[in-house]
């Protein structure tokens, strides 16, 4: 590669610039794939239970962890959670600030032992606490296509 | 303990391209700046100018090509900058019947290992051999340099088209 770099300017000889081009496609997994079939079709959200350990995983898992049993035992949880923690975002990966800052949360999801990491929206960043009641807001069926962003965001109950 | 064992699932681009399975797809920035150094800096520069470089070593006095700032024999700084000749030696090379991203040929690429004279022995620079019947090619062979047009010259080992047999009635 380097020695196969075009230079135009002398300047320019001591550097050599180049781009690996790079797709990565992460397929979701066996409960992944229901997870986010769930979603994109119906707007629900699923976990799974492993009724040993008395847990209730969310996002779902294939095996406990806890006692690595199998876990077939699907069940439907509300879209409705509570603020874990969050953090408000005012600059993009590259140090940009941005236009608007972001709020990204961890949200516990009732009934379940889990949560999700998202956004949290139609609220101001200086009104949100911690234990806030939010809810998952889809996007319209049509828009969904089984991505973790098919919700929209949560927002205050 | 009961085991719980999935079959593995085999998925082919139909699977992703008709929908029979959700991901995500995802481009990382990737894009690197690479420091050529003194030695491969200078020797571009020369390369598009039309010349070939390389460096003396103070100890063993050999004559490094490419060149390099230290020599890694002696393993002390090289201290001057020595042209080299265009003209070498074919020390190895191979008929490739297949790109690198195998894609099979019918004229097969000639690449080889040309120890160019002025350097010391062994001292060889990978390149393309051009302008040669592939069954006539041997070891030992003379080569000359083919460059590209001056205006055509990048600072690219590429600047050198390929090497051709030298005409052994000039040698």
């Amino acid at each position: 590669m380097s020695l196969l770099h075009r230079i135009q300017h002398a300047g320019d000889a001591l550097n050599c610039h180049g781009d690996m081009p790079t797709r990565g496609r992460y397929t979701m997994g066996i409960a992944g794939e229901k997870f986010f079939r769930a979603i994109k079709e119906d707007a629900q959200l699923q976990a799974t239970i492993c009724l040993d350990c008395d847990i209730t995983y969310m996002p779902p898992r294939l095996y406990c962890e806890q006692c690595f049993a199998e876990l077939d035992e699907w069940v439907d949880v509300e879209p409705l959670g509570h603020v874990h923690t969050f953090t408000v975002v005012h600059q993009d990966l590259d140090e940009k600030p941005l236009p608007e800052p972001l709020v990204i949360a961890f949200v516990t999801l009732d009934d379940t032992d889990g949560g999700l990491i998202h956004y949290l929206g139609e609220v101001e960043p200086e009104d949100i606490y911690l234990g806030m009641p939010v809810q998952a807001v889809f996007k319209p069926e049509d828009e969904r296509e089984g991505s973790i962003t098919d919700i929209e965001c949560f927002r205050p109950v | 303990m009961e085991e719980f064992v999935y079959e593995s699932v085999y998925l082919r681009r139909d699977d992703f391209e008709e929908g029979r399975v959700l991901f995500e797809t995802w481009d990382p920035n990737t894009q690197y700046a690479w420091d050529a150094g003194v030695a491969i800096g200078r020797y571009l520069q020369e390369l598009k100018a039309g010349r070939l470089i390389g460096r003396s070593c103070p100890e063993c006095n050999r004559v490094l090509v490419p060149p390099r700032m230290f020599c890694e024999s002696c393993f002390c700084p090289t201290d001057a900058w020595v042209p080299v000749k265009d003209t070498g030696t074919v020390l190895t090379f191979s008929r490739c019947y297949v790109t690198w991203d195998m894609i099979q040929l019918d004229e097969p690429q000639l690449p080889a290992v040309i120890e160019l004279d002025g350097a010391s022995p062994g001292m060889g620079i990978m390149h393309m051999l051009g302008q040669v019947d592939p069954d006539a090619l041997e070891i030992g062979m003379r080569v000359q340099a083919v460059w590209k047009p001056s205006e055509e010259r990048a600072g690219s080992i590429t600047d050198i088209a390929y090497f051709r047999p030298l005409d052994s009635s000039k040698d």
